[in-house]
C-alpha cells in the first residue's frame, strides 16, 4: 500500500488551472522524484495535496495519506498529520528558519508542537537529532541562530525539523537547488541514508534529472500541470519512451559535461585581461588572496568554486564595481583597477567590460519597458535619433535571438530564459571586449540553461567577445568553457584547459568538486543521447 | 522617458492585453480596506467641494451669524432643524455649513503641506542614501535633530512670530500653518527615502547601469525613484492625515486658522470654551465627528494602498 498517492489531483490559482489531473504515488523506502520545469505545476501539486496552499486555490481530486483521504479535512486534523507523519524540507532554508529563535528551539517546537516531553527529554531529542543529520558537535551548535549557519547546515537543520517525529513520508521541495555541488551531494547522501535507517518514504521534488538520478527509485515527469512520463527510474534514464523526457535527459548533464568546449587555442601572445597579484578583504576577512590570471582575445574562461570562494568579488574587481587593496588588472595593456581612491572604470574602458548578472529578475529595472532598457546604453554613449535608436534596438534583440515585439513589455512579462536574454543584449549593446558573466544560468531552469549557453558559445564566435564566466555548476562550464581556474577560499588552486582540468585534476579540491556532481552512476545510459555541441 | 520613446516612435498592432494602470486599480479595488478608505475620503472630498453649494442652498453663509434664528431667548444655540441641520454655534453660525468650511481648510492645509514636505524630504533622503558616508552622516545628524524638536512648542513660537506691530500677521495664517507643517513632516520622508535608497542603491540593477556607463542623475531618475515611488505616495496618504490632525491641533491651540474663518480645530476649540457642547452636542459633534471620519478614512485607504503596493506584503 502507498505511504501516500494523489489520484487525479485538479489545483486551479482564479482562472488559472496550474494541475490538471495527477496521480502518482509512493511507497515506504522509496524514493518518487517530480522532476519538471518552473510552472510545471510539481510544487503546486505537492502543497495542494498536503494543504499547504492559500485559501484561494482550488484542490480537487483524491489524496490518499496511510489510506485514508485527507484532502478536505479540517485545518487542525491536518496539521495533526503535517509535521508528524509529513515531514517537509523546502529550497530555501533561509526563509523558511525563524531568523530570532535558535536552531535548538526551533528543532524542540517540532516535537513539543505534537508530543508532551519533559524539557531534558527534548534537549535531548534535539542532540540526538542534529547528529542524526550530521551536525558535528551539536552540543556547541544548540544555542546558534541559523545565521550563523552555512547554507549547508541550514539545510540539515531543516531535515532535522523534518525528520523530528519519524514521519512516514519526507515531501523535499528542490531541497538542493540552492546548494553548492559539494554540499548538494552530501545533503543527497543524508536523504538517502535516513530514508534506509528509518524506512521513510521520500518524494523529491527536482527541475533537474541528473540531481535526482542517483536517488529516485521512481520518476514522474511534470509540463503544463500534467504528467509526461511516470516510470521506474532505470526506464526513465534508459528507456525514455516521450520527447520531452528525452529533451530533459538532453539538457541534464549526468556525471559531467557531455561534450568539452572545443574553441581554438585562444591564449594570444598579449592577453586581453591582466589580473595581477589581486587581493580583496572585507574589514578582517580575507576574500582574495594573491590571484593572478590572464583571459585572451575571444576566450571563455570559467571561474569555478563554491559560495564563499570569492568568485563573484572577482567578476566585480574586474567590472569596475569594486576595487583590490592590492594587486592591479589591465585591459588591452591598459591599468585601469588599483588600490585608491577616485572613480575606475572611465570613457571607453567602461564600454569594453560589461555584465551579465546571476538573477535576471533583479538585474533589469520592473519599471521600464524593454526598448528603454535596451535603448540605455545607446541613450547614454550619444545616440539621440529615435528612428535609428529603434532599428538598433530590434537589430539587437534579434542577436540574442528574441522576437521584437518583446520590446514593448515589461521585465515581469518575460519568463526567466527571455529575461537573461535581454540582459545579455544589454552586455553586447555596446559591442565590449569582454563580459563578466556571473552565475548567469543558475537562476534559470535547466532546459534554458542549454540554450542560454549555446547563445553564449554563438556570441563568442560571431562578436570576438571575450568571457569570464563564473559558475559553481561544473557541468554547465564544462561545456563552455575553454579554460578554467578553480577557486577555493579565494586563492586558485587549478588551473588550466578545461578538458585538462576535467580529467586529470591535480589538486584535491578540484577531485572533490569533480566526484559531486550529481548523476555519476547513469553514466553509461546517458551518453547515448549526445547530440547537442556546444561552443 | 520610456514613454516619450515609445509613443514618439510608435508600434502599428502591438495589442497589450491590459495596461498596467488599469491592472493595478482593480487589484486596488479587491482590497476592501481600499474600498472602505475610498468612499470614506470621496465623502469628504465631496463635502469639502460641496461647501458653497450648501451654503448657497441653506442661505447660511459660513462666518454668517444668524442671531434671530439661530439663538434662542436665552441666547444659547439652537439643536438641529430643518434650516440648521447641525444646529447653530455660540455666535449664532450654521455648525453644518462650517463643518463642509472645515473639510476645505482640512485639505488646503494639509494636501499641500504633505506634498511639500514628500517632496523636500524625497529629495534629501535620496542625496543621503545615495551619498553615502560622509553627507549621509550629515543628513542623518540633521534628520534626528529636526525630529527631536517639539512639534507644538516650536510651531507656538513660529506662529507667534508672525505678528506685526499692529498685531495683524504679516505673512497669510494659513501659509504659515502649511510651512509649519511641511517643516515638521519632512524628515520621516527623508528617512523612509534615506532606507529605501540604501537598500537599491548595490542592487544588481543600479550596477547594470553603472556598467553600460549611466550617470548618477540618469541612475536616480530611472532607476532609483521609479522604485521607490510607489512606497513614497502610500507613505504621503499614511502621513495626510496625521498633518490634518496637526492642522486641527494648531487651530484648536488658537494659533492655527483664526476665527472666524471655520476649522475643525478652532470650531472644537471654541466649543470646549464656551462649554455650549452640553447643551447643543452637534457644536462639537459636527467638527469631531468630520475629523475623525477624515483620518479613519486616509488611514484605511493607505493601509490598503501598502498591502497592495508594497513588495514585501505582496506574497501570499
Amino acid at each position: 500500500m502507498s505511504v501516500f498517492s494523489v489520484h487525479d489531483l485538479r489545483v486551479r490559482f482564479g482562472g488559472i488551472e496550474a494541475v490538471r489531473g495527477v496521480s502518482f504515488g509512493v511507497e515506504a523506502r522509496k524514493t518518487l522524484a517530480i522532476v519538471g520545469e518552473s510552472g510545471s505545476g510539481k510544487s503546486a501539486s505537492l502543497l495542494g495535496a498536503a494543504g499547504l496552499l492559500p485559501g484561494s486555490a482550488v484542490v480537487q481530486g483524491s489524496v490518499l495519506h496511510q489510506g485514508q483521504e485527507i484532502l478536505g479535512l479540517p485545518d487542525r486534523e491536518l496539521r495533526r498529520i503535517r509535521g508528524a507523519e509529513i515531514g517537509f524540507v523546502f529550497q530555501d532554508p533561509l526563509s523558511n528558519l525563524h531568523p530570532l529563535k535558535t536552531i535548538g528551539e526551533q528543532i524542540g517546537e517540532a516535537i513539543s508542537v505534537h508530543q508532551r516531553v519533559s524539557r531534558r527529554e527534548k534537549r535531548e531529542r534535539v542532540l540526538a537529532l542534529l547528529d542524526d543529520v550530521g551536525i558535528i558537535d551539536p552540543q556547541a551548535r544548540l544555542a546558534d541562530y541559523p545565521r550563523h549557519l552555512s547554507g549547508g547546515m541550514r539545510q540539515r537543520v531543516m531535515i532535522a525539523i523534518a525528520i523530528a517525529l519519524d514521519p512516514a513520508l519526507i515531501i523535499a521541495d528542490e531541497p538542493t537547488t540552492a546548494l553548492d555541488v559539494t554540499v548538494q551531494a552530501s545533503i543527497l547522501d543524508l536523504l538517502k541514508r535516513l530514508q534506509d535507517e528509518h524506512g521513510t518514504a521520500l518524494i523529491f521534488v527536482s527541475h533537474d534529472l541528473a540531481v535526482v538520478s542517483d536517488i529516485a527509485d521512481d520518476v514522474v515527469v511534470m509540463r503544463d500541470g500534467l504528467v509526461v512520463e511516470k516510470a521506474p527510474a532505470t526506464d526513465i534514464y534508459d528507456r525514455p519512451r516521450q520527447d520531452y523526457t528525452r529533451e530533459l535527459l538532453g539538457a541534464a548533464r549526468l556525471g559531467g559535461p557531455k561534450a568539452y568546449a572545443h574553441g581554438k587555442v585562444r591564449e594570444a601572445s598579449r592577453p586581453l585581461l591582466d589580473v595581477h597579484a589581486v587581493a580583496r578583504s572585507f574589514g578582517a576577512r580575507s576574500v582574495l588572496d594573491d590571484v593572478s590570471f590572464t583571459i585572451g582575445q575571444g576566450e571563455i574562461l570559467g571561474l569555478v568554486g563554491e559560495s564563499g570562494s570569492g568568485k563573484s568579488t572577482i567578476g566585480r574587481l574586474i567590472a569596475g564595481l569594486d576595487r583590490p587593496d592590492a594587486g592591479r588588472i589591465s585591459l588591452q595593456g591598459r591599468e585601469y583597477s588599483q588600490p585608491g581612491p577616485g572613480s575606475i572604470l572611465q570613457g571607453d574602458l567602461r564600454r569594453s567590460i560589461q555584465v551579465v548578472f546571476q538573477d535576471p529578475y533583479a538585474s533589469l529595472n520592473p519599471r521600464r519597458r524593454i526598448e528603454a532598457i535596451l535603448s540605455d546604453p545607446f541613450v547614454i554613449h550619444g545616440t539621440v535619433d529615435k528612428v535609428k535608436l529603434r532599428e538598433t534596438v530590434e537589430q539587437l534583440v534579434t542577436e540574442v535571438e528574441l522576437p521584437t515585439d518583446i520590446l514593448d513589455r515589461l521585465p515581469s512579462q518575460l519568463s526567466g530564459g527571455q529575461r537573461q536574454r535581454v540582459a545579455i543584449a544589454r552586455a553586447i549593446a555596446l559591442r565590449p571586449a569582454l563580459i563578466v558573466a556571473d552565475e548567469p544560468v543558475s537562476a534559470l531552469d535547466i532546459t534554458t540553461q542549454a540554450k542560454i549557453i549555446t547563445l553564449l558559445a554563438r556570441l563568442r564566435d560571431k562578436l570576438g567577445v571575450s568571457f569570464l564566466f563564473i559558475s559553481h555548476d561544473l557541468g554547465v562550464v564544462g561545456e563552455l568553457c575553454d579554460r578554467l581556474i578553480v577557486l577555493e577560499k579565494g586563492e586558485i588552486v587549478e588551473s588550466g584547459r578545461t578538458r585538462q582540468v576535467f580529467e586529470q585534476p591535480r589538486h584535491a579540491y578540484t577531485r572533490r568538486l569533480l566526484a559531486s556532481i550529481p548523476g555519476r552512476e547513469r553514466l553509461p545510459a546517458a551518453a547515448r543521447f549526445e547530440d547537442v555541441k556546444y561552443g | 522617458m520610456a514613454n516619450v520613446l515609445h509613443s514618439a516612435v510608435g508600434l502599428p498592432g502591438s495589442d497589450r492585453p491590459q495596461s498596467p494602470i488599469a491592472l493595478l486599480l482593480k487589484r486596488l479595488w479587491r482590497e476592501s480596506a481600499v474600498r472602505t478608505g475610498a468612499v470614506i475620503v470621496g465623502l469628504v472630498l465631496l463635502a469639502a467641494f460641496s461647501a458653497p453649494l450648501a451654503s448657497a442652498l441653506l442661505g447660511h453663509g459660513p462666518m454668517q451669524q444668524f442671531e434671530d434664528t439661530a439663538l434662542d431667548e436665552m441666547g444659547l444655540p439652537i439643536g438641529p432643524t430643518p434650516e440648521f441641520p447641525l444646529g447653530a454655534d455660540g455666535n449664532g453660525r450654521d455648525v453644518f455649513v462650517r463643518t463642509l468650511y472645515g473639510a476645505q481648510i482640512s485639505l488646503i492645509v494639509g494636501i499641500p503641506a504633505t506634498t511639500i514636505a514628500m517632496i523636500i524630504g524625497t529629495g534629501i533622503g535620496l542625496v543621503s542614501g545615495f551619498f553615502a558616508g560622509r553627507t549621509d552622516r550629515i543628513i542623518s545628524q540633521g534628520i534626528d535633530v529636526a525630529l527631536s524638536f517639539p512639534f507644538v512648542v516650536t510651531a507656538l513660537s513660529l506662529l507667534a512670530l508672525n505678528r506685526g506691530g499692529t498685531g495683524q500677521p504679516i505673512v497669510p495664517p494659513v501659509v504659515v500653518v502649511i510651512a509649519v507643517i511641511a517643516l515638521f513632516s519632512w524628515a520621516y520622508f527623508a528617512r523612509l527615502v534615506r532606507g529605501l535608497v540604501l537598500e537599491l542603491r548595490n542592487n544588481a540593477m543600479v550596477e547594470a547601469s553603472r556598467t553600460i556607463g549611466a550617470s548618477w542623475a540618469r541612475i536616480i531618475w530611472f532607476d532609483i525613484l521609479p522604485n521607490i515611488l510607489p512606497t513614497v505616495l502610500v507613505y504621503w496618504a499614511v502621513q495626510l492625515p496625521a498633518n490634518i490632525v496637526a492642522e486641527a491641533t494648531l487651530s484648536f491651540l488658537g494659533v492655527g486658522i483664526q476665527a472666524p474663518m471655520p476649522s475643525w480645530g478652532n470650531m472644537i476649540a471654541e466649543a470646549q470654551r464656551t462649554s455650549l457642547y452640553q447643551d447643543q452636542p452637534w457644536f462639537l459633534v459636527g467638527p469631531g465627528l468630520a475629523l475623525f471620519l477624515t483620518v479613519v478614512g486616509f488611514n484605511s485607504l493607505s493601509a490598503g494602498l501598502r498591502n497592495v503596493l508594497d513588495p514585501h506584503r505582496r506574497r501570499t
